[in-house]
């Protein structure tokens, strides 16, 4: 399993992606838009859409990376926390920018074109993300690297609008413990979005399988956006648990499980988005092979990821 | 009450209740029962879905294979969670969130078996009539208020447990 140094890796591993991801994917964008390529468009919110992904286990592997560096006298523990807070601001719009780009990608394949508002929405989307995650970036380049340490108070300046207090992991935890009622609620919403998402999951699914061989592949695509709604309130959900009780998930192996199959399936989600062919399959059609391997992993690593979900408490030690 | 005494007594109880195993013990029927809400309500959310104009290709006859899914969903969360009540009946029982559960079920299940006799039905083809499309809509909110009345039982135990 995952040691608490190799999370640390993980984490200075993964940190340049987001930035240098966005620069490759805002770079598509503008060659997609000046071209008036449809095709670089796609592919620049596939690229965004997988940033999207990348950057949860990213922000989440800070976690150790803060916790490795308790108590280091070199470091200041101030710097950690702007980069800390001023990450997850930059993640917020990150999975903004994900979420329009998949729907840009899924609406391309129902109208032909992705549209001017949707495509508008994503490219300000990732500009922003760009720009939020490079100014992350850079305060948690200034944890370790004393050399480049610009200004403290230049940085602090900008505090109070790209990392505001209430991005804090103690405020969210703070907020949890004197509302009861919040984790109840956060929990009951992450069990509807489940029932949503698993719903479409394995619908969609069941049909590439061969079940329901009577209908078009077309209508379950209309039903994907409701798996992503789904997917969406239990991300935030999800991410609030984190936020709040981050040291109860970072070291649970259940947690990285758990995450694994997250990431796996959205893996799966992206290929089948983008997959044309699949879309295309009339009523009575039956799957590649390939398809109806990557139908199947999706059921298992959805029911994977309920499983280590469920086993949160019992193989590790989180509520 | 002596009957749940009773029923938290057996061996199976207790066997379940102070296992640790992930493959039989108290984890395991919570995972079960979880797979089986996803089974149930999942389906139950995308016939609602459909009935109500949400993917129109899909052909209403290719759902009712759905429909024995449900009821596999439906058997394994009659089973886990009469395994889980089991563990803790005297503290569960004491709770208005299990009949609320209950009660929220019961209804639930009543208009998911109207919606599916439209469905098996031969005009199932045809334009949905209004009357379904409400039942569907009751059936949502049903389904919703069975995951959350079902989610507060575990609050409910845990904050009144100590009373007993």
């Amino acid at each position: 399993m995952l040691t608490p140094a190799d999370l640390v890796h993980i984490h200075l591993l993964l940190n340049h992606f987001p930035t240098i991801g966005m620069i490759v994917g805002v770079g598509l964008f503008l060659l997609g838009l000046l071209n008036k390529s449809e095709e670089l468009k796609r592919g620049a919110m596939a690229v965004v859409f997988a940033m999207a992904l990348i950057s949860l286990p990213t922000y989440m592997s800070g976690y150790s990376a803060q916790k490795s560096l308790r108590g280091v006298q070199s470091v200041s523990q101030d710097v950690i926390s702007f980069h800390q807070r001023s990450a997850l601001f930059a993640l917020i719009v990150m999975e903004a920018a994900g979420v329009v780009a998949w729907y840009g990608l899924w609406r391309s394949r129902r109208h032909v074109s992705v549209g001017p508002r949707l495509t508008a929405a994503a490219v300000l989307l990732s500009v922003v993300t760009l720009g939020l995650m490079a100014g992350a970036a850079n305060v948690g380049s200034e944890i370790h690297h004393p050399e480049i340490l610009s200004d403290p108070k230049a940085a602090i300046s900008t505090e109070g609008i790209l990392a505001p207090r209430w991005l804090s992991s103690e405020f969210i935890t703070k907020y949890q413990y004197s509302h009861p009622w919040a984790w109840k609620t956060l929990e009951t919403i992450h069990f509807m979005g489940l029932c949503l998402l698993f719903g479409v999951v394995l619908v969609a699914n069941l049909r590439l399988l061969g079940w329901m061989r009577n209908a078009p592949l077309v209508g379950f695509h209309r039903l994907l956006p409701w798996g992503v709604w789904g997917f969406v309130a239990n991300s935030v959900t999800g991410m609030l648990f984190f936020i709040g009780q981050a040291f109860q998930y970072i070291e649970n192996p259940a947690f990285h499980l758990k995450m694994l199959c997250v990431l796996l399936a959205g893996a799966d989600v992206l290929y089948l988005t983008w997959h044309e062919e699949v879309w295309e399959m009339e009523a009575g059609a039956t799957a590649s092979a390939l398809v109806k391997l990557l139908a199947a992993s999706q059921l298992v690593l959805w029911i994977g990821v309920i499983y280590f979900g469920r086993m949160l408490p019992y193989i590790g030690n989180a509520f | 009450m002596a009957v749940l005494q009773w029923i938290q007594d057996l061996p199976i109880s207790a066997a379940i209740a102070e296992s640790d195993s992930l493959w039989w013990g108290y984890a395991w029927w919570l995972f079960v029962h979880a797979v089986g809400m996803g089974l149930t309500a999942g389906i139950g959310f995308i016939v609602c879905l459909r009935l109500l104009g949400v993917g129109q290709q899909i052909p209403l006859s290719s759902l009712r294979v759905l429909f024995r899914l449900f009821w596999v969903g439906f058997y394994l969360n009659l089973v886990s969670g009469t395994l889980l009540f089991m563990t803790d009946a005297t503290g569960i029982a004491r709770v208005w969130e299990l009949y609320a559960k209950l009660v929220c079920l019961a209804f639930a299940l009543i208009a998911m078996s109207r919606l599916r006799r439209f469905v098996d039905s031969t005009e199932s083809d045809r334009a949905i009539p209004p009357s379904i499309q409400k039942t569907a809509v009751a059936c949502l909110v049903l389904w919703l208020a069975v995951i959350t009345s079902g989610r507060l039982i575990a609050y409910a135990v845990e904050a009144r447990g100590a009373v007993a």
